[in-house]
Parts: C-alpha cells; structure tokens; sequence
C-alpha cells in the first residue's frame, strides 16, 4: 500500500484542522503506525471481516454481458454482498477495533449515499456504542431507506440544512460535533479524504478488496486482470480495489467520476479528469476541489448521492496527476442504462454508484480483446437506490402502489395516536 | 496596535464581510468605532466554516449571496482601516479563499490595506511558521489559537509563532455556545501565560456582561462576536452598536 509523506502523497492530503481536533488525530495516527505492520493486527481484522461481513466477497465472471459487449472478459468484485451491502462496512470494521482500543463511547460519522452511515450504525449496534450520523438533509430525501434502517439500528440521524444540504455540509457538522466532544468521541470517517491520517487509514482497510482480487484473478484467471475499473466519489472503494496493485505497474487503474447532466457547474462531480478541479486546501486537507475564483467550495450533482462530492482522496488526485490511476466519468444517463443492462443481462441489482464503474468499464471493455480481463469494483447493491431508479424509470403503477402505502401508514399512526 | 499585557479587558467585535450586506458593513464598522470598540475582526465568508457555529455559519452563507469575498474584504479593509485609525483590523478567514488568492499575494495586499494581524483557524502552526519572516516583515501578526486540550509543548510552540495576540479557545466546541469561567478556566490560562508575554483575546462563548465581567482581570481582549451577530442579524446593525456601546459602559462602570 502507497505510504504518506508526513501526511502528504505528493502535494496533496496534509492536516488542516482548527486546533482543537489535532490531539486525536495525532492520538489515532500513533494507534495507526503501530498497529499497521503488525500481522496479527491485519488478522484480527479479517476475522472480523470473515465472520461478520461475509469476506471474501466473490469475484463473479459477467460471461453472457462480456459475450454481448464483444470485448474483455468482465468480472466484478462483489462488495455488494458484504453485511450492510457496500464496501464501506469494511473501514467501518476496521475503526471499529481502533475505537475499542482507544475506549471511546461515543462515534460520529458523515454519510452521502448512507451507507457509510448504515455500516456505522451496525458496528456501533455491534458494539454498544452511542452513534450519531449527520446526512444532508437533501442526501435523507434521496435515501430514506437507509435513514430508516440506521434509526431503528439505534443510531440518531441529523439532517444538516446549511448550503446545499449534501456531503460536504455532513461532513463540516460532523467537524463540528468532533470540536465539542473528541475527548469522548472518534469521528468514524468514510472515505480516502480529510485529515491525515484518515486517507491512509481508510485505504489502508479497504485494501483487503485489492488483496481479495489479486489473489482470485490468480485463481480464476490464471494471471493478474489487465485494467481494474472504480467508481470515484471521495475513493475509498476505489483505493481499496487499486491498492494492492500500485506495485504492479502492467495494471491498468480507471477511476470513474460522476458526469452528472453536463459540464456546466453545479451539475456534475467531476474533479480530476476534465480540469474541473483546482488545488485547495479545505475539509482538513488539501486536494482538488470543485471552487470558484475566490476559493469557494461548489455545488456539485450527481444521480448518486454517494458521488456528490466536493473533493477527493489526496491519494488519488497525487496517483492521477502522476498518470498512475486514468480519471474518466460517466453521466447519469449513461449510469442508468449501464444499471439496466447488468441487472437484465446478469441478474444483479448495482447501487448508482457503482454504476458508474459500470458504464466506465463497459466503454473500455468494448475496445479490448476477448483474452484480455476487466475487473469492475461493484462497490454496492442497488436496494437502497429503489425510489430514484423508480424515477428514472416511471411506472403508474409504482406510484399508485406508493400513495396506497402512504394511506395504510397515516391510517395505522392514526390508530396508535387513538390508543 | 495590539494591548499589551494586563491591560483592562477590551472587546474585539466582528464583521463578516456580505453580511448582511457590503454597503452595511462599512456603517456596521463605524457604529461599533463610535460604541468605543477598538478590535474588529473583518471575517473572509466561506463555504464550509468548520470552526464555526450556525450564527457564523448562516450569517457566511447569506454573506456569499451579497458579494463577500477574499477581494471584497480587501477592498472594505482599505477604507475602514483609512476612515477610522484608532482602530485595529484583524483579517479572519479559513485557509482556502486565502490561499486560492495567492498567499503571499494576499498577505501584502492585507498589510497594505492597513490590517495588523490574522487569524486562520485551520492554518496549523507547523503551516505558519515557515511564512513567519515575511510576515515580520509586512508587520501582519499571526494570531494563533490554543486550545483547552491543546499539549503544553505545542502551547509553547504557539506562542512562538504567535505575534500581536494569543487566541484563547475558551472551551472544546464552536463558536456561539455558553461558556464557564470557572477554576478550571483561570488554570488554563495561567498556563498560557507562563510561554507568552503576549496580552491574550478568549474567544468562544463571550455572549454576556457577566462573561465579560468574569473576564475582568484574567485576559485582555474578549471576543465578542457571535452574540453581536446575532443582534444585527435580528434587529440590524445601528441596534447592535447601540447595545454594543451600553455593554462597553457597563465594562468600565464594573
């Protein structure tokens, strides 16, 4: 796995936090450092991940889809089928055991899509802890499932209601929370982005997806897949599925940004590939962001909400500008009907996010040839994305079936109000 | 200038720069000159202000909507800092809009417009220090901040790079919540004050008379900024001086 410089990956990650966060950031970073290189530490990790989550998750050959494309043999890695149905269970795992050592109480987490948010709540659940999850009040609207399943997980969800009410304002009031209660509280960070040590640490954890996949294309393929292809929010699944293979430079890595509507701002999430970003330094570290002249953070927009961000891991902004990791995006548009062609084709139900790893390798596996692999990071399931893609793809009777429900549901408060 | 050490306890208020309006600044400003305010910090607004609390954070985002910017403040420093002389300007930003500006094109510019010091509340000492002779140079004073779980070595390290003034974070938390001055407090300080002879501003939950009393004697500069804020916001800048100028009454009444 790729070592930080002092905190920095070229010019990029850095801590910059308000003075009261620094004492547990450097407390988590010795935690870190000293647990890293300890085999036994590493184990004691994938047990957890065995037991608990399901690892490791297949690497499943897409034979009829490769067939109908033409080109690459497709295989995805299956973070779909860990516990809580995405990757992000896996860093959560991970800070999980960090957070016992250190005896805190209490954790904090920002979430998009919430599945960050989710797999939170299930480890605080697991391990008796106090859980606060902020979401953009936007981001709850787009993804009340899983707002509902963290609260009845135990969790408290707050809605953040300032600025554009996404990630990035989650992320600033779970800053916030972590000012008044570090002492007592470890702020469960999602993604490859914010203060160090965080990308480090989170990459570090996701990496067991990359490790996963080497050794099964060994097995199932014989040799290592020529291109791996991630969808790229803040890239914490995508550092996973990279990292093991930043040491084996015949290894092609993609990364796949969310185009949004178009190129205008404000409507997509494109941070590296198009020269959308610039170099900022915000959020506790210093990356590309999507700003203005005056160094104001943007809007961003994406059919995913767990690709709507700001920034990106410093990592891969350094591994892009070094022309190790390829950036490229994916519209929503070309998202939902990637989503399309894998479920009818395949019979599996991707998040959005995902889909954009998807539609990503998809176009490339098309220009490749028939004895070359393709390996697609399926870094969730699509369950949580039922009413947006019910949207994308209105039907009468999904509405009538929703105002019945919502009819059955005010009758049944109304009876529990009359008791 | 900047107190020295053991001076009476003065209050630095607070603009932020679009808010309610740019034109309204600049009569927010000369309302708090004429109060007796001698400490105004003139606040970059910005997106995603981590260190602060939903007055601060509310009051940026509608800033952003009037015109508030890195060139904005300049531009609103220039004046202020012309028109009223016996008062010092403190820059207040959080790193980006500074550093998207070109830093050390931003510093000089600052300088020249007549502001004396900085706060940065996400630029870490480790950050400042190499910038440190460039800004003894331009005579712009990095005001850095400590904070109560901050460790001894680092307060000590604080203060070095700290020039003008030390900002005290009285509590853990953001800007805009109650505070408590008790024992605990005033060991806290008489922490600080063994690594500095700098005068030290405590910020964080100076919303009250009795705060300001509590503070008589312990510190030389109070930070009052959310609560004046908060009365302009709700009952407009020439109210807020007023109440400024009864409250700096009582200060000296106590």
């Amino acid at each position: 796995m790729i070592r930080s410089d002092n905190g920095y990956f070229g010019e990029f990650g850095g801590r910059f936090v308000p003075e009261i966060l620094l004492p547990a950031l450097t407390e988590l970073e010795d935690l870190f450092f000293g647990l890293r290189d300890d085999p036994e530490f590493w184990q004691e990790y994938l047990t957890l991940t065995q037991e608990f989550s399901g690892r490791p998750t297949p690497l499943t050959p897409l034979r009829r889809l490769s067939k109908k494309l033409g080109g690459a043999q497709i295989w995805l890695k299956r973070e779909d089928l860990n516990h809580s149905g995405a990757h992000k269970v896996n860093n959560v795992l991970g800070q999980g055991l960090l957070v016992q050592r250190m005896g805190k109480q209490r954790v904090i987490a920002e979430t998009g899509a919430g599945q960050h948010g989710l797999a939170t709540a299930i480890m605080a659940a697991r391990l008796g802890l106090d859980a606060t999850i902020y979401m953009g009040a936007e981001d709850i609207e787009r993804q009340y499932s899983n707002v509902f399943w963290m609260r009845q997980l135990g969790s408290s969800v707050v809605g953040v209601t300032t600025g554009a009410q996404t990630l990035k304002e989650a992320l600033d009031e779970a800053l916030r929370d972590w000012a008044a209660s570090v002492e007592t509280t470890h702020y469960v960070l999602g993604t490859a982005c914010g203060p160090a040590p965080f990308p480090e640490l989170v990459s570090y954890f996701q990496s067991v997806i990359s490790d996963e996949i080497k050794q099964q294309s060994m097995q199932q393929m014989g040799r290592l897949p020529d291109e791996i292809v991630a969808c790229v929010g803040g890239g914490s699944n995508a550092m996973g599925a990279f990292g093991a293979f930043l040491e084996n430079p015949e290894v092609t890595l993609v990364g796949v940004e969310a185009g949004g509507i178009s190129l205008e701002d404000g409507q997509h999430s494109i941070r590296l590939s198009q020269d959308t970003g610039e170099t900022g330094i915000a959020q506790g570290y210093k990356t590309l962001f999507l700003q203005n002249d005056d160094g104001q953070l943007g809007d961003t927009h994406s059919i995913a909400a767990g690709l709507d961000y700001v920034g990106v891991s410093p990592i891969l902004a350094y591994l892009s500008q070094q022309g190790r990791v390829i950036p490229d995006s994916a519209t929503d548009d070309e998202v939902t009907e990637a989503f399309s062609l894998l479920m009818k084709t395949e019979g599996i139900i991707p998040a959005l996010e995902s889909s954009h790893g998807l539609a990503g390798g998809f176009k490339r596996a098309r220009q490749m040839k028939p004895e070359q692999n393709l390996v697609i990071n399926l870094s969730g399931r699509g369950d949580k994305d039922i009413f947006t893609v019910a949207r994308a793809f209105p039907q009468p009777e999904w509405t009538g079936f929703l105002q019945r429900e919502a009819q059955r549901s005010s009758e049944i408060l109304k009876q529990k109000g009359a008791h | 200038m900047f107190p020295s050490q053991n001076e009476n306890l003065q209050i630095m208020s607070h603009a932020v720069i679009g808010f309610p309006g740019l034109e309204e600044n600049e009569k927010a400003i000369a309302g708090l000159a004429d109060a007796g305010v001698r400490l105004i910090e003139l606040q970059v607004p910005f997106s995603d202000p981590v260190a602060d609390g939903h007055t601060l954070v509310n009051a940026c985002y509608e800033a952003l909507k009037h015109g508030g910017s890195v060139r904005a403040t300049l531009d609103l420093a220039q004046r202020v800092c012309k028109n009223h002389p016996e008062v010092t300007f403190v820059l207040m930003s959080y790193l980006n809009p500074l550093y998207r500006y070109g830093l050390e094109k931003l510093f000089e510019a600052a300088a020249a417009a007549g502001i004396q010091g900085m706060i940065v509340p996400d630029w870490p000492v480790e950050e400042i220090e190499p910038w440190l002779p460039k800004l003894d140079e331009l005579g712009l004073a990095p005001i850095l901040m400590v904070t109560p779980n901050t460790a001894l070595q680092r307060v000590a390290r604080i203060a070095r790079a700290s020039r003008g003034m030390i900002y005290v974070v009285s509590r853990m938390g953001v800007t805009g919540h109650e505070t408590q001055w008790g024992e605990k407090f005033q060991r806290y300080i008489a922490e600080i004050r063994k690594h500095s002879d700098l005068p030290l501003a405590v910020g964080f939950g100076v919303r009250t008379i009795d705060d300001l009393s509590a503070l008589q004697g312990k510190a030389e500069v109070a930070a009052f900024c959310s609560q004046y804020i908060e009365w302009q916001r709700d009952d407009g800048s020439e109210v807020a001086a007023k109440r400024m100028k009864s409250l700096i009454k009582s200060m000296g009444a106590n």
